[in-house]
């Protein structure tokens, strides 16, 4: 037994409350708020036309005269529409430019890097670089109520961060960098998901956002900027043997690892901090790595990483045992 | 694959070949578990990325044994005696309660593990 | 009313006729439009039989494709189902969404067109009968064989999108992606021709009197239609080129890592893509404005009002491409412009929706299977408008964008807005094309399974994408809380399935195609094609003289019938229909019309072929059926300009009218003048492309080569213009070697233009210009690519200007075929002239 029980936060996942509609910040606030308001608005036209027709079909033969004529046409099928459109693009505008706001300065920013099919991290460092800065993978962990700045942007294809209950989606393209703000004002985990198709297994895209107190979230980032710890017991050191042995380090950085440099996959020097592997897909703990590591196309079909059927079962144990402990 | 394993395999498949003939006699039961609870948390730390389970849909490993019909299974693991005491052992550190297991050590507390106990033997 | 074209008004005062028709002069009439009999019956081209088979064509797809969508929900009904694998699921949903957009919705409007426009018009035909032979064996050959890519999973997987970098040879490196873009490119193709036809078709073959204003509601639909389809269609054909291009020798369009962008491929895309809804929707609407009236016995309310709402519709559709790229992170001032068109495009559709409520309410609706579609359809077109207008608005967009919400949404338009009013129209106008009406019975059982059915299956779709279900995924795990929607959807798939199946019970029971002796005018409806006709449409043209000819003259069915109106029988002794004007519908000439020939059909298989073989890349096999196609479209050709045995013939009541029309007169000239629209079009947005991508990256752009290149180049393809237009003057000219002075004239300027084009390619290589290196490169090639495509296109017009004249064809009285090679020379050098300045003058010179 080497971790406490934890969960993989499926609440976080949760299809209820729609996550859409439940905010937990105020980037997202305002969008529920706009929803239930058009949702409002289509529910009392809708109405109208019923009863329109309704009368139209059914109705008194006085009555059906009054709105069998152009009039009807001029006021409700006109005015009215025009009355309650203005009304919604003033309103919708108004909130573009809100969600649009330029960062403030000193602002957290993270860059997330869309890849098929997983999202690289990088905590960027106050000049907005990348020189130093703390590198993760489908895990990204705010502060609690301070506005953070993500840089959106694609290694390959076209991909759409959605984080629902934070506030918009935005694409991730190639060649671009877009900008979101996000923030959370409650500790806990938020499920994210790839919204804009990326072929193969699109669907098992997800990500989740941590958002954490500030001084926990700070002594987080310090752990996160130290290399790897090297391995505290016999199990663990052979792990780091089968990870060196099968060339995992030809795809994977693991900082403090001689030879573990490859930057096609996750950066795994603190993965055993992560809430979830495989994008968003499994909880984290040594008997899904040792999983996800025997058999990731059973789990995650044409994902990039072989399955690593080759294994034993010592070194499935090791190797589990070595990544779990690289906290 | 060692003598031992070998011979716990003939005994599990006579084993599952006596149970699909003689009914539930042999079935087993963990009475103070909470199946429900079972399935729940082993949805919550992934048993399913190794394992096929009754009732998990998603994922459906194949790198360890499906593990439907456990309650009527004479053996676990390399030979052990499928009892609750030797299994919720076995679920949480398996190394430990069995080495040579290529089973990771699980993220579960024995009460866990009991629920998970009683939720494989009664599917 | 002032005349448009100096005829005499007053000329339409002799009809009715009196008196006894001659003797025979009906069974002439039949007997030139006598169709092919036996194994001859694949070269018919009369809108009857082509339009019928042009709708079951159509109706086979939109089975085929929601066939597809029977599996996809299938897979979707328990979480992490295995049913199929991932990758067929990608290719599953890439080919509903392709077959539906481009193999059944807009194929079956046009098709409705095809069935329906002659004689709603009061025409013998479509001008263009054997065009409409090529679309539809073009389409349906060419869609059978992109259908069965799905069998061998060979089916396009990018999605009916097909955003690059995903679709990239990179990324998508089999021949799946190719099916998409040779095989829609080519279906485009048959649109656009379909377009052309209805376009002449409406403008130019109206019945005399017909003024615009008194033009039906479904001719209207019809124009405003294939106008949208000329303008929308352009932008694909494009993108598809410029696409496969990329994926064929490496020019970098959309690759941003060498000056390229993802995003001028959404542009392209949409640009056609948003319109292609209204496109599909506004002919639906004018069905529905043509059906209306009839089963609520009522006058249109607001005839007018529902044109111009079609017009708008038409116009502003064409500024909303950019809401579906509200999460591209677009500038704030855009997203308020495209914002404000989105929704403004709902006011004309609220219009039309409040224009049939007021309709029914001023007559009194029959609830019979048309009535009941459309009611169901006009419900359910108001529920995917109004979350059309929540998606118009870009914050909420952001929340619901590429979700279960939109998927959704984009089946309540289309199946409120054009399916549903299609289910109505082939209740409707079964009487009219075949010997018995469908079943009342069946027809209501069809209807309140798919009303049903659509509900079920859609409605709960709003909250999954809420929930957080993205679209385009072939699972969704457990504990999720999707399981239950996802499951209430898929009944629903099926009960809808079942009321198709319903519908496809009741037409093989009681559809019996009929050119002759139909079920007749069921529902007393007031339009020209409730005439009693045959394969010749009816016997006489009727001058009309209102919106509703049958309800105002009750007569007039009697009078067509005995043929007291234009063109009682056969004036020419062939296949011939009535040419007016645009405007007030005056009758101008006497066209003849073309009979059945394989020509067209060989032609169209052929160019299937020749497409569906460049996409495994079997070059040779590909040029030998392009070979066989350009003779096949030759031959057909040959005859077009055949001498007529008269001058001017009688139409009827004394009324004289040549036999030829010439110039912007002649329906020919009207044909070419709009195929030249659409490749303007496609030069405009290549110019589009050009500058956006230099927008994006002009420090990797080079210098253009030497001024005096430009000024050579553009010098020849002002000489090549100056040759044609002499040319086709000295045609004209009644005198011995005019024909030979002027075919030598065609052939210098076609050597000069390939001059120009050459020396365009030699300087901009010699500038050390790579297409495979920039965006620059990448567009000044292809823009040297399409001119190479003309340069080819003008030399094939060249060999028959000169085959025709060794013949000894050519005629001063007869120059049409003139006329129209002159006009496509002219367009191709000036456009090619005008692209050589634009990419040598900016950036640099003018900017």
């Amino acid at each position: 037994m080497t971790s406490p029980p934890i969960s993989m936060s499926t609440e976080a996942f949760a299809g209820w409350p729609p996550p859409a509609l439940t905010s937990a910040g105020p980037f997202a606030a305002p969008l529920v708020t706009l929803s239930w308001g058009v949702f409002a608005m289509a529910a009392v036209v809708l109405l109208i036309v019923i009863a329109a027709l309704v009368l139209a079909l059914f109705g008194r033969e006085d009555l059906k005269a009054k709105i069998g004529n152009q009039r009807l046409i001029w006021y409700a099928g006109l005015a009215f529409p025009v009355v309650v459109l203005s009304a919604l693009l003033i309103w919708g505008l108004s909130l573009t430019s809100a969600l649009t706001g330029e960062p403030e300065p000193g602002e957290m920013r993270v860059r997330v890097t869309g890849e098929m099919w997983w999202w690289r991290v990088a905590y960027l460092n106050p000049e907005g670089g990348e020189a130093g800065a703390v590198q993760s993978a489908n895990e990204v962990r705010i502060p609690v109520g301070e506005p953070v700045t993500f840089e959106l942007e694609s290694a390959d294809v076209i991909h759409s961060f959605w984080v629902p209950r934070l506030g918009p989606k935005l694409d991730m393209i190639p060649g671009r960098t877009n900008i979101l703000r996000l923030q959370a004002d409650e500790a806990g985990t938020y499920g994210g998901q790839c919204a804009e198709y990326c072929g193969g297994p699109h669907a098992l895209m997800g990500l989740v956002v941590v958002a954490m107190p500030r001084d926990e979230f700070d002594a987080w980032m310090a752990e996160q900027g130290e290399a790897a710890a090297a391995p505290t017991d016999a199990l663990a050191a052979q792990g780091l043997e089968v990870f060196q042995d099968n060339g995992c380090g030809a795809c994977h950085v693991v900082r403090g690892a001689p030879g573990a440099s490859g930057l096609a996959g996750p950066d795994l020097t603190h993965v055993g901090s992560r809430r979830t592997i495989g994008a968003g897909i499994l909880p984290n703990n040594r008997g899904t790595l040792a999983g996800w590591i025997a058999d990731s196309q059973g789990i995650k079909p044409g994902n990039r990483m072989p399955s690593y059927t080759t294994l034993s079962g010592d070194e499935l144990q090791a190797v589990a045992a070595y990544l779990d402990g690289l906290e | 694959m060692n003598g031992t394993g070998a011979t716990g395999m003939v005994l599990m498949a006579l084993a599952l070949a006596a149970c699909s003939g003689a009914g539930e006699t042999r079935t087993r039961a963990v009475p103070s578990g909470d199946p429900e609870r079972g399935l729940r948390i082993m949805n919550e730390v992934g048993c399913g990325s190794c394992h096929a389970i009754p009732g998990i849909d998603w994922p459906q490993g194949r790198v360890g044994p499906p593990l439907s019909g456990m309650g009527g299974r004479a053996l676990i693991g390399s030979g052990l005696p499928n009892r609750p005491e030797t299994l919720i052992p076995y679920l949480m550190n398996a190394p430990v309660a069995d080495p040579g297991s290529a089973m990771p050590p699980m993220p579960i507390s024995e009460e866990e593990a009991r629920d998970i106990a009683a939720y494989l033997y009664e599917h | 009313m002032k005349s448009e074209t100096g005829f005499d008004h007053k000329l339409y005062e002799r009809f009715p006729t009196e008196g006894e028709r001659p003797e025979g002069e009906l069974e002439a009439l039949e007997k030139v439009w006598c169709g092919p009999k036996g194994w001859g019956w694949f070269t018919a081209i009369n809108n009857n039989y082509v339009g019928i088979l042009f709708i079951g064509a159509a109706f086979l797809f939109f089975t085929l494709a929601g066939i597809l969508a029977l599996v996809m929900r299938t897979q979707l009904a328990v979480p992490d189902a295995g049913f199929v694998g991932v990758d067929t699921y990608n290719q599953l949903f890439t080919m509903h969404g392709t077959i539906m957009m481009f193999l059944f919705a807009v194929p079956m409007v046009e098709a409705l067109a095809v069935l329906l426009l002659p004689q709603v018009l009061g025409a013998r035909d479509l001008p263009f009968p054997r065009l409409g032979a090529y679309a539809l064996w073009a389409y349906l050959v060419g869609g059978l064989i992109f259908f069965c890519s799905i069998f061998f999973s060979l089916a396009p997987d990018g999605g009916w999108f097909m955003y690059p970098p995903l679709t990239s040879k990179t990324y998508s490196p089999g021949i799946n992606a190719d099916f998409w873009l040779l095989g829609i490119g080519f279906i485009e193709i048959s649109a656009i021709a379909g377009a052309i036809e209805i376009i002449v078709g409406v403008m130019r073959t109206r019945a005399p009197g017909m003024t615009l204003a008194k033009m039906p509601i479904f001719a209207w639909a019809m124009l405003i239609f294939a106008v949208m389809i000329i303008i929308a269609f352009p932008s694909v054909i494009l993108a598809t080129t410029l696409m496969e291009l990329e994926r064929l020798f490496d020019w970098p369009f959309f690759d941003a890592a060498r000056g390229g962008d993802p995003l001028l491929w959404q542009h392209l895309f949409w640009f056609f893509g948003h319109p292609e809804v209204y496109i599909i929707f506004l002919p639906a609407a004018g069905a529905m404005s043509t059906m209306i009236p009839v089963i609520a016995r009522h006058r249109l309310v607001g005839h007018p009002l529902v044109v111009m709402a079609m017009l708008a519709t038409g116009f502003i559709s064409f500024g909303v491409w950019s809401h579906h790229m509200f999460t591209t992170g677009m500038p704030t001032m855009s997203v308020g412009f495209f914002s404000a068109a989105s929704m403004a495009v709902s006011l004309p559709a609220g219009v039309q929706v409040f224009a049939w409520i007021a309709t029914m309410a001023a007559g009194k609706m029959r609830f019979n299977v048309p009535g009941l579609f459309i009611l169901g359809g006009l419900l359910i077109f108001v529920m995917g408008g109004l979350t059309g207008v929540m998606v118009a608005m870009a914050p909420f967009d952001w929340v619901v964008h590429d979700t279960y919400f939109i998927v959704a949404h984009l089946h309540y338009v289309l199946i409120g807005g054009m399916v549903f009013p299609v289910f109505a129209a082939i209740y409707y106008w079964t009487p009219f094309a075949g010997r018995r009406r469908l079943s009342e019975r069946t027809g209501k059982i069809a209807f309140w399974l798919m009303f049903t059915g659509m509900h079920v299956t859609f409605l709960p779709m709003h909250l999954t994408g809420l929930m957080g279900m993205p679209r385009r995924v072939f699972t969704y795990l457990p504990d999720r809380g999707l399981d239950l929607v996802n499951l209430i959807s898929t009944v629903g798939a099926f009960l809808f399935a079942l009321g198709v199946l319903a519908v496809i019970i009741d037409l093989v029971r009681n559809f019996r195609p009929a050119t002759e002796g139909n079920a007749g005018n069921v529902f007393d409806s007031p339009g020209l094609e409730w005439l009693p006709s045959g394969l010749y449409s009816t016997r006489s043209i009727p001058v009309v003289k209102s919106l509703y000819p049958l309800w105002d003259n009750p007569e007039l069915m009697r009078e067509v019938k005995e043929g007291r109106y234009f063109l009682p029988g056969t004036a020419t002794g062939e296949r011939e229909t009535l040419i007016t004007s645009p405007l007030n519908a005056e009758p101008q000439y006497v066209a003849r019309m073309p009979t059945p020939s394989p020509w067209h059909f060989w032609g169209a298989i052929f160019t299937a072929v020749f497409f569906m073989l460049l996409v495994p890349s079997a070059y040779g096999p590909a040029a030998v059926a392009g070979v066989i196609a350009v003779v096949c479209l030759m031959g057909w050709a040959w005859k077009l300009d055949e001498p007529m045995s008269a001058e001017t013939v009688d139409v009827g009541a004394g009324i004289r009218l040549p036999t030829y029309g010439v110039g912007s007169t002649s329906h020919g000239w009207w044909a070419m003048t709009i195929l030249l629209f659409v490749a303007g079009v496609v030069a405009a947005m290549s110019m589009f492309s050009y500058v956006f991508l230099w927008s994006r990256r002009p420090d990797t752009w080079i210098d253009p080569p030497a001024m005096w290149s430009l000024i050579v180049v553009v010098g020849g393809y002002v000489l090549s213009i100056a040759l044609m237009l002499g040319a086709r003057k000295v045609v004209r000219l009644d005198r011995p070697r005019m024909a030979m002075i002027a075919t030598g004239m065609v052939v210098l300027a076609w050597a000069a233009m390939a001059a120009a084009w050459r020396i365009d390619w030699v300087t901009w290589s010699g500038a050390g210009l790579d297409p495979t290196r920039s965006g620059q490169g990448a567009t000044v090639f292809s823009f040297i690519g399409w001119q190479g495509f003309y340069v080819i296109v003008c030399a094939l017009m060249t060999l028959y200007v000169v085959m025709r004249w060794l013949r000894g064809r050519v005629s001063p009285a007869r120059p049409t075929s003139y006329d129209v090679i002159t006009l496509f020379f002219v367009f191709v050098a000036a456009q090619a002239g005008l692209a050589a300045l634009l990419t040598r003058l900016f950036p640099g010179v003018v900017l």
